[in-house]
């Protein structure tokens, strides 16, 4: 994209929370450093600076043009309904209830469980609170309306509603991430990735444990 | 005799590809893409649950559900005009080994804590827990990139 701007050389440096890159043009080094923002996944973003480091190349396009559709980029609102988010987050953590084996009791329960916790999470993270906090408070909401399928007795298994309703928690991407960096070298960038990743598991253990003890729940 | 377990892999199939669907909605995955998301997600863990069946380990079902899933990832990526990781990542959710990655963690609390005798199989529980972590996350990692490293065809 750099190069197809006009551009001889370009060097970057990334670490885990910053980005430095340097373009290269006819004896002439630019510099810039920038931190990286803490974000959800957004695949939308991903997909269209894909698109535009195409037409880059292909179109020509110039300095301004690429600038102005950066930040049209970056303004882009989130595709989907907060609220269709919450309902199929928790579907999601209720099809894998399901894949482990859950009964339509678990299903219903760890449906609803996710989905709450899916809107703590949204209205936690709209306050900025501590992502690691945040993990704990969400993983003990979700945890404690699990683990009503234990008081009620609705089921023979309501240890699965339990462990399900939390996946929703679980740094999946920053995982998978962490070795492909290690893979290609990044290794502090790697290490920093699985390093929040198990902070991250742990919050989640935590907050499920408050849970557990006020539910008198032994084991998952 | 085939038709029992052909429903369970189907039923495999449906729940997991709800799951990653869920997970494309909320990686903001554009709509031309949902659906490969959730094909995708449900085709990969659907061989991992079936290579399973057939008494494969999970390390090395996981790494051939993830490198389908690539391959997979890939084709429907042209096919859609994203890049392949909008697809892949979504899809590769259901198999992320979630439950034991805070097992692990909850293990390690629970055992500072245990009476002595409930120690061993405690522990014994929470390396298996936290060793399957690490090697499912490698063989997805690993099988995800597969793709990448084919020779590229020509480019749209």
């Amino acid at each position: 994209m750099v190069i197809g701007l006009g551009c001889d050389a370009v060097d970057t440096f990334i670490s885990a929370n910053a980005i430095i890159v340097t373009t290269t043009s006819g004896g002439e080094f630019r510099t810039k450093s920038r931190r990286i923002l803490e974000g959800p996944v957004n695949m939308d973003i991903v997909a269209r600076l894909s698109r535009l480091s195409h037409q880059v190349v292909r179109d020509d396009l110039n300095s301004e043009q690429v600038r102005a559709a950066l930040t049209r980029i970056a303004s882009s609102p989130p595709l989907y309904n907060r609220w269709l988010i919450v309902v199929m987050i928790g579907l999601a953590c209720a099809a894998l209830s399901r894949l482990f084996g859950g009964d339509w009791v678990v299903f219903g329960i760890t449906w609803l469980s996710a989905g709450v916790a899916a809107f703590v999470r949204q209205e936690l993270v709209r306050r900025h609170v501590h992502t690691l906090l945040m993990v704990s408070t969400t993983a003990f909401v979700a945890g404690l309306l699990a683990s009503s399928a234990v008081w009620l007795q609705l089921s023979s298994q309501p240890e699965i509603a339990l462990a399900a309703s939390v996946l929703l928690l679980v740094p999946g991407v920053p995982l998978i991430n962490m070795v492909l960096d290690f893979a290609n070298k990044y290794t502090v960038v790697g290490l920093a990735r699985g390093v929040t990743s198990a902070l991250v598991a742990l919050s989640i253990a935590v907050g499920l444990l408050i849970a557990m003890t006020i539910a008198g729940v032994e084991q998952l | 005799m085939m038709f029992a377990p052909l429903l369970e892999i189907l039923e495999d199939a449906f729940w997991s590809g709800l799951t990653a669907l869920g997970f494309a909605l909320a990686f903001n995955v554009p709509r031309r893409a949902l659906l490969a998301c959730a094909l995708v997600g449900a085709i990969g863990h659907a061989a991992r649950t079936l290579l399973m069946a057939a008494s494969t380990g999970i390390v090395l079902a996981t790494l051939i559900g993830s490198v389908i899933i690539s391959l997979l990832g890939r084709a429907l990526g042209r096919f859609h005009h994203v890049p392949p990781p909008v697809i892949t990542v979504a899809a590769l959710i259901p198999m992320v080994p979630g439950t034991f990655a805070y097992r692990t963690m909850l293990g390690a609390v629970q055992l500072v804590s245990a009476p002595p005798e409930l120690r061993a199989p405690l522990l014994d529980a929470t390396l298996i827990n936290g060793l399957t972590t690490i090697l499912v996350t490698l063989a997805l990692a690993f099988g995800s990139v597969v793709a990448t490293l084919l020779p590229r065809a020509r480019r749209s």
